[in-house]
């Protein structure tokens, strides 16, 4: 009766772990040298399943209530995953409330999200546009529901998360996926980072734009010295061109703190003093993700850099940095020059990161 | 099997249950339990306005020249932040922190707790600003949420901002704070190492309140010198532009005060 045992025993650990769900395989995303690296969560770490999935469900429009919003109608390749529209527009044509920001480098901002900071990672970030009225205007439950039963996708997220029954399933799992795929958007091959690694140069304009942007009029170099410092680099600072705080940047007049029409942070931490407060964006790709500021109010770079040269507009929190810097028109012109060699088409043309 | 043969192993199964059971107890953490080495040591670092807890953007401040100041950021970087023992030894507690006060909801107390060596102290060190050797090291070389990577570097020929006062002023005193002050100090030449004496001991009992105190006003006056914020050229302090630097960075270094209670 012994070899009867032995054949119990080997059925029962051939049962054990032929029912144990296959671990997802962690996935090598390289990450250019001259970047701090990416803050994994340990509670979701790339893998080659969950990296799939995310990609699937970004492009995907059946998270939205209608099935004709997906997270790419807003965040479109193309366009550094902006979508060119003054305000993001969501199912039925409904008009949002800010300008949809482009996705480069997205991972690597391990601070809050969106323009008013109210998601602190990609994870919760991801869960917010599918029950927004004005963006995918659906609900979880039913969203999930609908997973649950979907041929397709429910062994899709049973591989990525090792989950061995449907109910398993919740709104973290899609929000996990779609992190995993927007922290593989990774942007380090700019004409700016080719100049850094000596591999390319400026030409005459980006190079002023670039001692412009820097305040290179402040060091003791004879070269600078009669130039305006241009402020840029004291929030857009390399190398995601953003501290991820929030400022007034001086867009509108507020005689009183209570005056915004949009409270921005303020509306998030409660604080009359964050009022009229935005997250500073980065600045990787930014020739291709006009219009700009969190309500698209500029058409172009040149609104842009004509603003900032104004001084902007008086409220008592207005960012110290932002005073009237005298540009003169050559050297605004400069300016957006050098914002241009922030373009990565390597970037926008990864196949990896379309459909 | 014979009821002796199995009371024996019934013994030893017992035996090995107990020892189990110990083993398993002996291995768990045990709240109560504290390190006789090591006590847990806040240290308070506090920001002030003329002797007053600062407040970021919420409380207007009169200035010396009689222009009144709404204060929006003040922060300083701390190397090498050090203990020295009595016995001459010296407890490292922490290579580089960021002290930052930007939140106008916020109070006006930065706090870091370290595990310090239980015994007796005569004083306490760190450096102004962010050393020599970190100075010269790229912030990609540091985690993503490091303190040298809170985006306070200026590029690779001036390196990181040591410290940061921004303002807003009403020059006019009409009621408008439309005048930026931004000055953004640092360079190795401004490093500054800044020594405490002062007994005291740490035995998880009676152990002092550790505070260091800096003020945002002794930084920009002394009382007899006072920096001009209405010239314009004194209105931004940043990147190499550190010769007027000089004189907020000798008085901001000078008046951190430390106190035991």
């Amino acid at each position: 009766m012994q070899w009867a045992k032995h054949v119990f025993g080997v059925f029962l650990l051939a049962i054990t772990f032929g029912c144990q769900m296959a671990s997802p395989s962690p996935a090598a995303i390289p990450e250019p040298a001259s970047f701090a690296k990416i803050i994994y969560p340990e509670d979701n770490p790339t893998t080659e399943e969950g990296l799939a999935l995310g990609k699937k469900l970004f492009y995907d429009p059946i998270l939205s209530a209608d099935s004709t919003v997906s997270c790419s109608s807003c965040h479109l390749p193309a366009l550094a995953f902006s979508d060119g529209r003054v305000l993001s527009v969501g199912i039925n044509g409904r008009i949002g409330r800010r300008n949809a920001s482009g996705l480069t480098n997205i991972g690597y901002l391990h601070q809050t999200l969106f323009w008013d900071g109210r998601a602190n990672d990609l994870e919760s970030q991801a869960l917010h546009p599918v029950a927004a009225p004005n963006e995918m205007g659906g609900n979880w439950p039913l969203l999930i529901s609908k997973l649950r039963r979907h041929t397709d996708y429910l062994p899709a997220f049973q591989r990525a998360f090792g989950l061995s029954e449907a109910r398993e399933l919740t709104p973290d799992h899609v929000g996990k996926a779609l992190a995993q795929f927007q922290r593989s958007l990774i942007s380090s091959d700019a004409k700016y980072d080719r100049v850094q690694l000596g591999e390319a140069t400026f030409t005459e304009a980006e190079k002023l734009g670039h001692a412009i942007f820097f305040d290179l009029a402040d060091e003791p170099k004879p070269e600078f010295q009669d130039l305006p410092t241009g402020e840029c680099a004291h929030c857009h600072i390399p190398p995601h061109f953003t501290n991820q705080q929030f400022f007034n940047n001086g867009l509108d007049e507020a005689r009183s703190l209570e005056d915004f029409k949009d409270a921005g942070r303020g509306a998030i931490t409660g604080s009359v003093y964050d009022n009229g407060t935005f997250r500073t964006p980065g600045l990787r790709n930014v020739a291709l993700t006009a219009p700009y500021m969190h309500d698209g109010r500029f058409a172009t770079l040149e609104e842009v850099i004509a603003h900032y040269n104004s001084g902007g507009k008086y409220a008592e929190n207005r960012n110290a940095n932002i005073y009237k810097i005298g540009l003169a028109p050559d050297q605004a012109a400069a300016l957006v020059a050098f914002l241009h060699t922030l373009t990565d088409r390597s970037f926008v043309d990864n196949p990896d990161y379309r459909q | 099997m014979s009821f002796t043969e199995t009371n024996t192993k019934m013994k030893y199964l017992s035996l090995l249950a107990l020892a189990t059971i110990l083993f398993a107890f002996a291995c768990e953490d045990d709240d109560d339990f504290r390190d006789d080495q090591n006590v847990s040591t806040t240290i308070e670092f506090r920001a002030q306005y003329d002797a007053a807890d600062l407040a970021i953007q919420s409380a207007t401040y009169a200035y010396p020249t009689g222009a009144e100041l709404k204060t929006t950021l003040f922060q300083y970087y701390v190397s090498d932040l050090t203990l020295i023992a009595a016995d001459g030894n010296e407890v490292n507690l922490s290579e580089i922190e960021l002290i930052r006060y930007d939140d106008a909801t916020a109070d006006n107390i930065e706090e870091r707790t370290y595990d310090v060596p239980s015994g007796s102290y005569t004083g306490l060190r760190f450096g102004l600003g962010v050393k020599p050797d970190l100075n010269a090291t790229d912030p990609n070389n540091f985690a993503a949420n490091d303190p040298l990577n809170e985006n306070e570097f200026w590029n690779a020929d001036a390196r990181y901002v040591f410290a940061k006062i921004e303002a807003n002023a009403d020059l006019e005193n009409d009621g408008t704070f439309d005048t930026g002050l931004s000055y953004h100090m640092g360079s190795d030449a401004l490093y500054t190492t800044i020594t405490f004496s002062g007994n005291f001991t740490i035995d998880g009992e009676n152990d002092p309140q550790i505070v260091l105190s800096a003020d945002v006003l002794k930084a920009l006056s002394d009382g007899t010198n006072t920096f001009d914020i209405a010239n314009p050229d004194q209105q931004r302090i940043h990147g190499g532009n550190q010769a007027i630097a000089t004189e907020i960075w000798g008085r901001l270094a000078s008046q951190f005060e430390l106190t035991l209670r």
